[in-house]
């Protein structure tokens, strides 16, 4: 009975992952099978699930119509920066928050959450106002950069991720004569891989799609991303949906890329606490 | 080498609800050049934290650390000239066997070839010359152990310090790395600080033990003294094994009375006991100085109490075997021929001459001055 019971969760659990794993590729699918159909030249404006005529021509319009190259280059410039930058300071913020003294420790960081529970929305206008009024950085790579350097949810991830490491460690480099940023760069940082590629994941992908904030600080279109380059591909009444697939397929293979590239860190480190080390 | 030296250092935490509790209490001991010391107590008693301030990891609410001449209480522990074995072992998990030996040395500026020298010494002393080039999760819990002695002795400092090192091996390991490390003391003739909880270990490897509970120190002494006079009951009950048993009794006229039995008290008991006259007293008989009247190994039976045998555990060089007398449960560790069986009403005899006796307010061993203990 047991045995048969059993079976019977294992298969419910297949059945509803395979329907989960279906529902997340078909989209994907259809972006990729999509980005192949020229439904704009015979103006049916219909994506089937198998194109009758494979076309590279979305691609060629994509590319030829607009200034994507240029889009994907600041997109690319502005999300590899906040990568570095989210986890250098997340990182440096975590180890302190999780394994240095300081007075007033624990209130900053109460402080730092405090902060999260506040809406997106609400801060908008003020940091808009701040960037664009005060720092007057309207249309620029810094306007798009500074406001998310570091991000407090980063830091808090990494927080609870250095919390993890042995604090053992830390006090036998502080015996072995290493300097305080020595035990960081030397011995916390390269256990803490695992834990910095999802962060650098994240980052990325987080950035790579942001929309809301450089749509509201970029004015021209050569400092778009391609993001909101891609929302404004229209035509004066249609849509051309084949190239916004082709871009949203070009824009897409980044962060495939680099979740392949880091997939042994990213499975590491998700799974990381669930064990007993 | 050198001596280090605790004058009156007190270590205070203060907790979430700001609450200070006091971790080791006004401490004062001196370890010798060359001694190698344990401490030991149970969980809480502030030996490691006391190793710790020694390190330097944990800085010391008052009073004075000094390692050989130096007052240490404001150095940062590179700056103390002593090295640490850790419980986990602390091994760097990405480096090499090799990089992690070398780490310090690194950090210390020292030249390549003195470096690769004093690696290739201590990885040819602890064994571990073929497994330089592999990282730590390759290596069994014993050799990790070793790298981590390794790691210790390249710095070759003045002050070793161990906390509780062997304490994640198996039984079997433990027994073997205890004696590779009283050896490694002999052969380094290094000052070596020693923290377990484990009062075999720490029998077996200090010259010097120091008995550790709440905070408090209660017995600095050889691993023989505190066996044969405890200063007090918690030392009496923490150090062997099975511990010292107590029983309640009444002084009275040379006598003490207790649940089963009453005798005289040889001269030199009563004499000192004189003071006690009329009250409650604490009498404490370790387990393998109580005998069977089958099996007296020449204790003659003046000093006997009778009682029923409870639980007989029969571990093959011994037996040992409960009773109770009034509330206490005792245990005496006897000849693995006793007849004694669950149940049986049996003789059990004292050896007086390895009686102790406690005040029951202040818990303190009451000295026998002509007693041979």
């Amino acid at each position: 009975m047991q045995s048969k019971g059993k079976i019977a969760v294992l298969g419910v659990s297949i059945t509803m992952l395979v329907m989960w794993g279906i529902i997340t590729i078909i989209p994907l699918y259809w972006m990729i099978i999509g980005s192949f159909q020229d439904s704009y030249a015979d103006a049916s404006m219909k994506i089937s699930m198998w194109p009758e005529v494979w076309s590279f021509e979305p691609f060629s319009r994509f590319f030829d119509k607009t200034m994507a190259w240029r889009w994907l280059l600041n997109s690319l410039i502005v999300s590899s920066i906040l990568t570095v930058t989210n986890v250098f300071f997340a990182s440096l913020a975590g180890y302190a928050f999780a394994k240095l003294h300081f007075p007033g420790r624990n209130a900053i960081f109460w402080i730092l959450l405090m902060t999260m529970m506040i809406p997106t929305q609400v801060t908008l206008i003020p940091l808009y106002i701040l960037v664009i009024d005060v720092f007057n950085l309207k249309d620029s790579y810094m306007g798009l950069i500074l406001p998310s350097i570091v991000s407090v949810g980063n830091i808090f991830l990494m927080k609870q991720y250095m919390s993890t490491l042995p604090t053992s460690l830390i006090h036998a480099a502080r015996i072995d004569a290493c300097s305080e940023f020595g035990i960081f760069y030397k011995i916390i940082l390269p256990m803490a891989k695992p834990g910095l590629s999802v962060l650098a994941i994240f980052s990325f992908v987080f950035h790579w799609n942001d929309f809301f904030w450089p749509l509201l600080v970029t004015e021209s279109e050569a400092m778009r991303t391609i993001q909101v380059g891609l929302a404004g591909f229209k035509f004066a009444d249609t849509t051309d949906f084949g190239a916004i697939m082709a871009g949203a397929t070009v824009a897409s293979l980044p962060m495939i890329i680099l979740f392949f590239a880091l997939q042994r860190y990213f499975l590491q480190g998700i799974t990381i606490g669930a064990v007993k080390g | 080498m050198a001596r280090v030296v605790f004058k009156n250092v007190e270590k205070e935490f203060v907790d979430g609800n700001k609450e200070t509790f006091i971790a080791v209490k006004e401490s004062n001991f001196t370890i010798e050049d060359k001694e190698f010391v344990v401490f030991v107590g149970p969980s809480g008693c502030g030996k490691t934290t006391s190793l710790r301030m020694i390190a330097g990891l944990e800085k010391q609410t008052r009073g004075d650390i000094m390692i050989g001449d130096r007052v240490v209480n404001k150095l940062h522990p590179k700056d103390r000239d002593i090295a640490m074995v850790f419980q986990d072992y602390a091994l760097y998990p990405h480096m090499t066997i090799r990089e992690n030996l070398s780490f310090g040395l690194k950090n210390l500026k020292q030249p390549k070839d003195v470096i690769a020298k004093k690696v290739k010494d201590a990885s040819e002393v602890l064994g571990l010359d073929h497994l330089l080039d592999r990282k730590p999760k390759e290596l069994s819990g014993g050799q990790r152990q070793r790298v981590a002695v390794g790691r210790a002795i390249v710095r070759d400092p003045q002050v070793f310090l161990f906390d509780e090192p062997l304490s994640n091996l198996d039984a079997k390991l433990r027994v073997q790395m205890r004696v590779e490390l009283a050896e490694l003391h002999k052969r380094l003739e290094a000052t070596i600080v020693y923290v377990t909880h484990d009062q075999i270990e720490a029998m077996t490897l200090g010259q010097r033990i120091v008995v550790m509970n709440k905070g408090q120190i209660q017995q600095v002494a050889s691993p023989t003294d505190l066996y044969q006079k405890p200063e007090n009951m918690f030392v009496a009950g923490f150090i062997g094994s099975p511990p010292m048993n107590f029983i309640d009794v009444i002084y009275e006229h040379g006598k003490v009375t207790m649940e089963g039995a009453q005798f005289e008290l040889p001269e030199h008991c009563a004499h000192a006991l004189r003071a006690y006259e009329g009250k409650k007293l604490v009498l404490g008989i370790r387990p393998e100085h109580l005998f069977g009247e089958d099996i007296t190994m020449g204790v003659p039976d003046t000093y006997a109490l009778t009682s029923t045998v409870q639980v007989v555990e029969q571990l093959g060089s011994e037996n040992l075997v409960y009773f109770r007398v009034g509330e206490r449960m005792v245990t005496a560790k006897l000849h693995p021929d006793s007849d004694a069986r669950v149940g049986q009403m049996k003789k059990f005899l004292l050896d007086m001459s390895k009686v102790h006796f406690f005040d029951v307010e202040t818990e303190k061993r009451i000295p026998m001055k002509f007693m041979s203990a």
